[in-house]
C-alpha cells in the first residue's frame, strides 16, 4: 500500500507536495551490472504554511536533501507534483521558470564552496539582481548595503568590496543568506546552514533567518539533522527516514512528546546539553539491523526495537494522529498500544559518568 | 603524578605578516583514565594543541616555551627521532576527517598492520592480522570487512577503523579532534559511546578536541574552554557548564540550543575575535565582551580559583 499523506490541515499552504517520489540509479559496472535503484523519496507528502519556518529532519540519507532540491527545482521529481500558491511547478519551463528561481532561494550548507572567490561580496549579491533583471542597475549598491544590514553585517560599507576569504565561515554564510534574500523569494530553503560552522556561529545565523522571516514574510524550510536546532528555529517540524515521512507536528511537541519510534531514537542519539533532568531514554533503535524481508512492510523496521515481525514487516504503517497538529507513521503509535511511557529518565549523562 | 601536565605552553606559527602566537600559556594536567575537554571556536587554538602533543606541528609552527610532560617525559624537549618512537605508542591521535585519514589505495587491514608492525617488528604476518582482528572486534566493525578498500567503507565505519588504528598499540593517550564532527547524530552517538567504554577498559587519559559543547558535555569529566590561544577557563564539566564565570564561556553556553528545558532565546556572540599577530595586551575577548570596562584592554587579566578546581581567567568574577 502506498504512503497516504498525514493528516494534517494546513488552511493556505505556500507549498503544497504531493506524493513525490526522486529515483536515483547508479551505474554499476561497465556492462551494467550491479546498478541499484535507490529510492531517495517515497511518495513524500507534504503541506507547507504561509510565512511558517518548516524544519526536516532526518539522518543523511533520509532524502531531506532531496527534498530540498525538489523544491527548488534543481532536480525534477520522477513521480508526483510540487504546487506553489497552488500552480503546478513540477515541470516548468522557460521564462515562467526563470520566474519561479526568484520567488524559491536556496541557502547551501557549505559557505567555503557556495561563494565564488573571485567575486567580491558587492558583486556576489548583487548577481541574482542583475539576471533576473530587477530594479534600476544603479540602486543595485544601495540594495546590497541594505541587505547586508538585514543579515548583520554592518557596517555594510566595510563588507562590500571584501573577498569571501577575507570573510570568517559566520560571515560567509550571511553573505549567501543575503544573496538568497534580495530578490525577495517568498520561499526560502536553508539546507544544514549551520552544519559546516562553528557551534557559536549558530544562533547568530537562527536569528537571522527568523529575521528574514519577521521582516519580508518569507516562508522558510530549514533541513537540519539537529533536533535541537530545529527545536530552536521550526513552528513545525517533518521526521524522514530513509524516503518516508515518518512523523509531522509542531516542532516543540514532536519533541517533547515523540510518537514514532525513529523520532524518539533521534532524541536518545542527540547530546544532552542543559537542563536535562526530565530526558527520558526511549532505547527505540536496535544496535544490530535485523533482516527485512519485503518492501511492503514498514521502512523503520529493520531497525525498530518496537517492531513486530508479523505486522510491522508485512503491511505498511497508517497514520496515527496525535491531537490536531501531530501524526505519526507508526502501527503503535495509538495511546491505547502503550507507546507512549518510555524509560523514566536516565537523566543527566553530564561529565561522561 | 598525573599521565600528562602541560605547563605554560606557548607555539607559534611564522607568517608572512609576523609571528602568530595560536597558543600563549596554557597549563592543564590529566589524569590517566579520565578525559579532558577542549573547547573553542575554530582559530582558538585547540587543534594546535592536539598537534604539538603529537609532535606534529606544521614546518612553519614551533614551541616556544613550556613542556608538555607525559608519565615523566617532556615532549617538547624530545628529538624528532625520538618522537617518533613515543607517537601511535604512548600518544595516538583521532584526526578530524576520518573520510581523509585512510589511504584509498590500500586495504584497510594493510594499513593497519603496517602501523602496527612499525613500532613492534618483530611480529609476525599471522599475529600481526590476529591483532588487527582484535581490534576490529573492539571497535564492532564487522571481520567480513578487513579487507576491503576505505572507499567501500560507510562514515561511520571510516571513523571506527582511525579509532581502532589509534587503540593498535595501546596508547596512554588519545587525543580525538573533532572525531564526529563529519557523522550523523545516531552514529555519532554509537562512536561516543564506544570512545567513552574503551577508555574505561583500557584507563587511557582522552583529550577530546572539539567546537561542539554538547558534545564534549557528553563525554569528558574535565573542561578547559579556550578563546584566542589561551585558556579562559577550565574545572570539571558540571562546573564549566553549569556554573560558568567567564563572560566567553556563558556566552557560548547560552549560544547552544537544547532539547530540553523552556525554548528561551538564544544569545549569539558578537563579533570576530582578535587577530592573534602582534601583542594583546589586555583580555582578549573584552571586545565582545558585555561585562568589560575600561582597563580590560590595558591590563592583562589574571586566573581566579572561584570553587575547587574551578579556575576563571577574568578579573570580574
Amino acid at each position: 500500500m502506498p504512503p497516504q499523506p498525514a493528516p494534517i490541515n494546513v488552511p493556505d499552504p505556500i507549498l503544497v507536495l504531493d506524493r513525490v517520489s526522486r529515483i536515483y540509479f547508479t551505474k554499476g559496472n561497465i556492462f551494467g551490472r550491479g546498478a541499484q535503484r535507490v529510492v531517495a523519496l517515497n511518495q513524500l507528502s507534504l503541506s507547507i504554511g504561509r510565512g511558517e519556518v518548516f524544519g526536516l529532519v532526518g539522518e543523511s540519507g533520509s532524502g531531506k536533501t532531496t527534498a530540498g532540491r525538489l523544491i527548488v527545482r534543481l532536480e525534477e521529481p520522477d513521480e508526483g507534483s510540487i504546487l506553489l500558491e497552488g500552480g503546478d511547478i513540477t515541470h516548468l519551463k522557460g521564462r515562467q521558470m526563470q520566474d519561479y528561481r526568484r520567488r524559491v532561494q536556496m541557502v547551501f550548507q557549505d559557505p567555503y564552496q557556495s561563494l565564488n572567490p573571485q567575486v567580491s561580496i558587492a558583486d556576489s549579491v548583487a548577481e541574482p539582481l542583475i539576471t533576473n533583471r530587477i530594479g534600476d542597475p544603479r540602486d543595485h549598491l544601495r540594495r546590497v548595503l541594505e541587505v547586508l544590514d538585514t543579515v548583520g553585517l554592518s557596517p555594510a560599507e566595510d563588507f562590500v568590496y571584501r573577498f569571501p576569504h577575507q570573510l570568517s565561515g559566520g560571515q560567509r554564510q550571511r553573505v549567501a543568506i543575503a544573496r538568497a534574500i534580495v530578490v525577495q523569494p517568498g520561499l526560502l530553503v536553508a539546507d544544514e546552514p549551520t552544519s559546516m560552522l562553528d557551534a557559536s556561529y549558530s544562533a547568530q545565523i537562527f536569528d537571522i533567518l527568523l529575521g528574514v522571516r519577521g521582516q519580508m514574510g518569507a516562508t522558510i524550510i530549514f533541513i537540519t539533522h539537529s533536533l535541537a536546532a530545529a527545536r530552536y528555529l521550526c513552528d513545525r517540524i517533518a521526521v524522514i527516514y530513509h524516503g518516508h515521512l515518518m512523523e509531522i507536528g509542531p516542532a516543540a511537541q514532536v519533541i517533547a512528546n515523540p510518537k514514532h519510534p525513529y523520532t524518539q531514537a533521534l532524541i536518545d542519539a542527540t547530546p544532552k546539553f542543559g537542563r536535562c533532568e526530565a530526558v527520558p531514554v526511549y532505547g527505540t533503535l536496535l544496535s544490530a539491523p535485523r533482516e527485512a524481508s519485503g518492501l511492503a512492510g514498514c521502512p523503520f523496521f529493520p531497525r525498530c526495537r518496537r517492531a513486530e515481525r508479523l505486522l510491522c514487516s508485512r503491511s505498511y504503517p497508517d497514520w496515527h494522529p496525535a491531537g490536531p497538529e501531530q501524526a505519526a507513521l507508526c502501527h503503535f503509535a495509538q495511546p491505547d498500544h502503550g507507546d507512549g511511557e518510555p524509560a523514566p529518565g536516565e537523566a543527566c549523562r553530564l561529565g561522561g559518568g | 603524578m598525573p599521565l600528562l601536565s602541560v605547563e605554560n605552553l606557548c607555539i607559534g606559527y611564522r607568517t608572512a605578516q609576523g609571528l602568530l602566537k595560536a597558543v600563549e600559556g596554557v597549563n592543564f594536567t590529566l589524569e590517566a583514565g579520565s578525559s579532558l575537554g577542549l573547547v573553542g571556536e575554530s582559530g582558538c587554538g585547540k587543534t594546535t594543541i592536539g598537534m604539538a602533543l603529537m609532535g606534529l606541528l606544521p614546518p612553519n609552527g614551533r614551541i616556544s616555551e613550556g613542556r608538555i610532560v607525559l608519565d615523566g617525559v617532556d615532549l617538547a624537549a624530545l628529538s624528532e627521532e625520538e618522537l617518533r618512537a613515543v607517537r601511535w605508542r604512548d600518544v595516538a591521535m583521532i584526526f578530524q576527517a576520518a573520510m581523509n585519514a585512510l589511504n584509498p589505495v590500500q586495504r584497510v587491514s594493510r594499513q593497519m598492520t603496517e602501523a602496527i608492525s612499525t613500532h613492534r617488528p618483530e611480529l609476525g604476518k599471522e599475529e600481526l592480522l590476529g591483532q588487527v582482528e582484535g581490534l576490529f572486534q573492539l571497535v564492532g566493525l564487522p571481520l567480513a570487512r578487513l579487507h576491503d578498500y576505505p572507499h567501500q567503507y560507510s562514515g561511520g565505519m571510516k571513523q571506527r577503523a582511525i579509532i581502532a588504528m589509534a587503540l593498535a598499540l595501546n596508547p596512554k593517550l588519545i587525543i580525538a579532534d573533532e572525531p564526529t564532527t563529519a557523522l550523523d547524530v545516531v552514529v555519532q552517538d554509537q562512536i561516543l559511546k564506544e570512545t567513552k567504554a574503551l577508555q574505561d577498559k583500557f584507563h587511557m587519559g582522552i583529550i577530546f578536541i572539539s567546537h561542539d559543547i554538547s558534545i564534549v558535555a557528553e563525554v569528558c569529566q574535565h573542561i578547559g574552554v579556550m578563546y584566542a590561544g589561551q585558556l579562559v577557563e577550565s574545572g570539571s564539566t558540571e562546573q564549566v557548564f553549569y556554573s560558568p564565570r567567564h563572560p566567553y564561556t556563558m556566552a557560548l553556553v547560552n549560544s547552544f540550543p537544547t532539547l530540553t528545558g523552556e525554548r528561551k532565546e538564544l544569545t549569539p556572540i558578537p563579533g570576530e575575535p582578535p587577530n592573534l599577530i602582534g601583542v594583546i595586551p589586555g583580555c582578549r575577548f573584552c571586545d565582545r565582551c558585555p561585562r568589560s570596562e575600561a582597563f580590560c584592554k590595558l591590563e592583562p587579566p589574571s586566573w581566579q580559583e572561584v570553587a575547587a578546581g574551578h579556575r576563571v581567567l577574568c578579573d570580574h568574577c
